[in-house]
């Protein structure tokens, strides 16, 4: 057989259903057949333009059929419709009554197979047979008697004459009733099931489509109930292929969600005000048999009153509806810049939230560190994964962004790289239910995230930065202050002892010399002196010294350093100015920031409880829980801490915000209790 | 034999030990170097700064630890910038007797430094009186230090510094009687098990110091 390139079937499609339609409308104006001779134009003309930009698209095809199909049928029927009878006007008009069950059956089946040009599941094509069998019937039985000759004025009568027509009038309505109304149901059982189950942008320009049975259903549903005839939505039903056109090839510039969100929302507003107005002037005009002005006023007056909050809530059941529990890429970003902008504790937690939000997922983890050695540091819902993944791992075949293109990725997620100027610095991963694939949206709008959540990474990790350089400088100066000035002094101190001793020997022995020989009681009391003065400079120096000493541990407690949390707390609990609970469950070395944070926040706790509290007691806690290192200082006095600027508090917010810490500051007439808990993985 | 990184303090030491009629036989910059020293010729007393390199952290109790483990006779001195309360109950738990902890500024009262290094040779222990001051002063939820008499906290401090009954008589001029009735009274007040040994009442009474 020879096939017939797709460049010559297309313009030959196009110029038959142009001379057909021509030839029809040139026949005169029928309302009762411009719908055929719409749908022709329209299934042709988007059929054809979708093969232009897509010759491989099987649906298009089946449009063109159709198109073709409808279009043979409009120009037969204008031709039988025309009076008076043209030539033939018998035979011609009989072709274009029999076959519109076979047309609906080829309607059917293309929109069926919409938007692939396949069935969704093999098990559809029984489907399909029974429809073709019923069509066939109903088809062959108006071809041989004049049963549908009933519903269509022609001009001329049947061209056949057989016995039975009785017969086969009553078995045809019979058939009619079941095979009319399954053609419909078919279809759009067919797209409900395929919306359903439907992902990503099949899902998107299904919605397109079933927007546009949508609206002609309301038309057709208008017409019949106001004015009693199908045709004004027989005329609306050419939006379905233009809106199926649209959705194979615009469905990415055009987002139809607000389209079919404002659709449901006006709907169900007019709904209801109609319902109310209804409800006020016919029954409580009823019942208190009344009429005219005052209760039109009142219902106004009532539909007025409820509509406001009525629209709310109809809008928010129709975001519902169209969003599932998903916030728009705007709503979206306006809330993470408020978490920027807002306290900064818990950033990333909010991060992971928003995203999840935005994405409908199940899981958002966010990643830090180089591509090949990624840490999981924060995660919505709580609980990050403890295991260090690389980039290949979490995002294979990046950057495809595991959508459908390279096969689904195991747990129906996906992960974008977060970078900052130009360097990977982590990574953030979506997981979704198993099944579910990227829209190209949502993928633009995590790599929106993405990107912020870059500038939050290396804000965070920069701040990170400052208190750890602020650290190790003080951490340096108090080894300088150790090994240095500490030492000389320690040393001066030890020979001016040195010299105090000497000097007081020196005096004692001149004493004894002085009593047998001439020597001076001056020299004698000179040496005491000396003596006396070099003890008190020691004194002194070793006063120096210790204070010193206290400076440099103000600094940074070498035992923190050496010993650990447990040693350094129980040093503060020593030199408290009250008595301390001290409680203290850390059985391992945590991070150097880590490990100063707590020491800083106890420190400081601790130092207000004595200093502004008037506190009697205060308590101490430090245990290492799931979420980390869980510190509380509290104490029974007189409350009013608050982290006002420039205060010690205010710099512990500071710094635990760096460690992803919030301080809780609990301060009452029954005490403060200050509370963070450090991440220290 | 002396082990402290710092040079200036060391030879100022060494110079003022032989002064006061010590026999410095060695001088050594880190732990690992004393070690090996105090193996080949074993002193009566090491002196130890307890940060030294290559960490700085406590490479000094680690030095005296393996000196006790060569030589037991050893008396270990150990000296720093700081007294920790968590160094000092290190020493008295793993070391049984025979050793010291003093902060560095203690080194300039020479007759004191001379006593407590003659002790340590002797197989006592030695706690810097900061440390026990800083315990005695610490505040605590009904205090059970509140039950002893000023001249029994004075005795308590002394036990904790290390001092036998003997020196804590000739320190507070009280008769040795006096003060054994002292501590007997202590340890019923505070209910703690006396040690048959001056080291481990020293234990005893640092634990409940810091209790």
């Amino acid at each position: 057989m020879v096939r017939i390139p797709p460049r010559v079937i297309g313009p030959a499609g196009g110029l038959t259903v142009t001379v057909l339609v021509a030839g029809g409308f040139a026949l005169g104006l029928r309302l009762d057949n411009l719908h055929n001779g719409l749908l022709a134009v329209a299934f042709t003309a988007v059929g054809l333009y979708v093969v232009r930009q897509r010759p491989d698209n099987r649906e298009a095809w089946l449009f063109v059929a159709t198109g073709i199909a409808q279009a043979a049928m409009f120009a037969a029927r204008q031709y039988g419709l025309h009076t008076p009878a043209l030539p033939a006007a018998s035979w011609i008009g009989w072709l274009g009554v029999w076959p519109l069950p076979l047309v609906f059956v080829l309607i059917a089946v293309t929109l069926m197979s919409f938007p692939t040009g396949r069935l969704p599941a093999p098990s559809w094509r029984v489907v399909v047979v029974m429809l073709a069998v019923l069509g066939v019937a109903l088809a062959l039985m108006s071809a041989l008697w004049p049963v549908e000759y009933e519903r269509v004025p022609l001009a001329a009568p049947h061209p056949l004459d057989l016995p039975g027509a009785d017969t086969a009038a009553a078995v045809h309505r019979v058939a009619m009733a079941i095979g009319y109304p399954a053609f419909q149901l078919a279809w759009v059982v067919c797209a409900i099931a395929r919306l359903v189950r439907a992902e990503g942008d099949e899902s998107r320009q299904l919605r397109w489509f079933v927007l546009a049975m949508a609206m002609t259903g309301v038309v057709m549903g208008v017409g019949l109930i106001g004015w009693g005839t199908p045709r004004p939505g027989l005329l609306a039903v050419p939006l379905v292929p233009v809106a199926a056109g649209a959705a194979v090839l615009r469905y990415r510039l055009y987002d139809v969600d607000p389209i079919i969100r404002a659709t449901l929302v006006w709907g169900a507003m007019a709904a209801v005000v109609t319902l109310g107005y209804a409800v006020v002037v016919v029954a409580v005009g009823n019942l208190i048999g009344g009429s005219g002005t005052l209760l039109e006023l009142l219902a106004t007056a009532l539909v007025a009153v409820v509509f406001g909050p009525l629209r709310g809530r109809a809008q928010r059941v129709a975001d519902r509806v169209v969003y599932g529990r998903r916030a728009s890429p705007y709503e979206l970003l306006s809330r993470l810049s408020a978490q920027l902008t807002g306290p900064s504790s818990g950033l990333l937690d909010g991060l992971c939230a928003t995203v999840a939000d935005g994405t409908g997922a199940r899981q958002v983890v966010l990643w830090t560190g180089p591509p090949d050695g990624l840490r999981a540091v924060s995660a919505w819902p709580a609980g990050c994964p403890p295991e260090v993944r690389t980039l290949d791992e979490l995002a294979p075949g990046e950057p495809s962004l595991g959508g459908r293109s390279g096969g689904r990725p195991a747990l129906g997620g996906c992960a974008v790289p977060v970078t900052y100027a130009g360097r990977t610095i982590g990574a953030l991963a979506v997981t979704t239910g198993t099944r579910r694939s990227w829209t190209s949206q949502e993928r633009g709008l995590l790599a929106d995230l993405a990107a912020q959540a870059g500038l939050v990474l290396e804000l965070r990790a920069s701040a990170q930065r400052l208190v750890a350089a602020g650290d190790e400088a003080r951490r340096r100066l108090e080894r300088d202050l150790h090994d240095g000035a500490q030492q000389r002094l320690v040393t001066v101190a030890m020979e001016l002892g040195a010299l105090a001793r000497s000097a007081a020997g020196a005096a004692a022995s001149a004493e004894r010399v002085a009593e047998g020989a001439a020597i001076s009681a001056g020299r004698v009391e000179g040496a005491a002196v000396f003596a006396e003065r070099a003890e008190a400079a020691r004194q002194q120096l070793l006063q120096a010294t210790a204070e010193l000493r206290e400076t440099a541990r103000g600094l940074h407690p070498a035992v923190l350093t050496q010993d650990g949390l447990q040693a350094a707390l129980g040093y503060l609990a020593d030199r408290s100015a009250l008595p301390v609970r001290l409680r203290v469950d850390v059985d391992r070395r945590l991070a150097p920031a880590v490990e100063a944070t707590a020491y800083f926040v106890v420190s400081e706790g601790l130092t207000n409880a004595a200093k502004h509290a008037r506190a009697q007691v205060t308590t101490v806690t430090a245990e290492l829980t799931e979420q980390g290192l869980a510190l509380e200082v509290g104490d029974d006095g007189v409350g009013g801490a608050r982290p006002q600027p420039g205060s010690g508090l205010e710099g512990l917010t500071d710094r635990l915000a760096a460690l992803d810490a919030r301080l809780l500051v609990d301060s009452g007439p029954a005490g403060t209790r200050l509370r963070t808990v450090i991440p220290c993985g | 034999m002396l082990a402290d990184d710092a040079i200036l303090f060391r030879e100022g030491l060494a110079r003022i030990l032989t002064d006061m009629g010590f026999d410095v036989i060695g001088q050594y910059g880190d732990g690992d170097a004393l070690v090996r020293a105090a193996r080949a010729d074993p002193p009566d007393v090491a002196v130890l700064d307890l940060r030294m390199p290559p960490g700085f952290a406590d490479e000094g109790i680690e030095a005296a630890r393996a000196i006790r483990a060569a030589t037991p006779a050893v008396g270990l001195m150990l000296l720093s910038q700081y007294v920790e309360i968590h160094h000092a109950l290190r020493l008295a738990t793993e070391f049984d007797g025979g050793v010291g902890y003093l902060l560095k500024d203690r080194v300039s009262d020479l007759h004191v430094l001379g006593a407590e290094l003659r002790r340590v040779a002797g197989g006592g222990t030695v706690i810097d009186p900061d440390l026990v001051v800083r315990l005695v002063a610490r505040r605590r939820e009904d205090d059970p230090l509140g039950r002893l008499t000023d001249r029994e906290r004075a005795v308590l401090a002394l036990m904790a510094r290390g001092h036998s009954n003997t020196a804590i008589a000739s320190d507070l001029f009280l008769s040795v009687k006096t003060v054994e009735a002292h501590v007997t009274s202590i340890f019923v007040k505070l209910d703690l098990t006396p040690g048959d040994r001056d080291h481990r009442r020293v234990l005893a009474v640092l634990r409940f110091l810091r209790a």
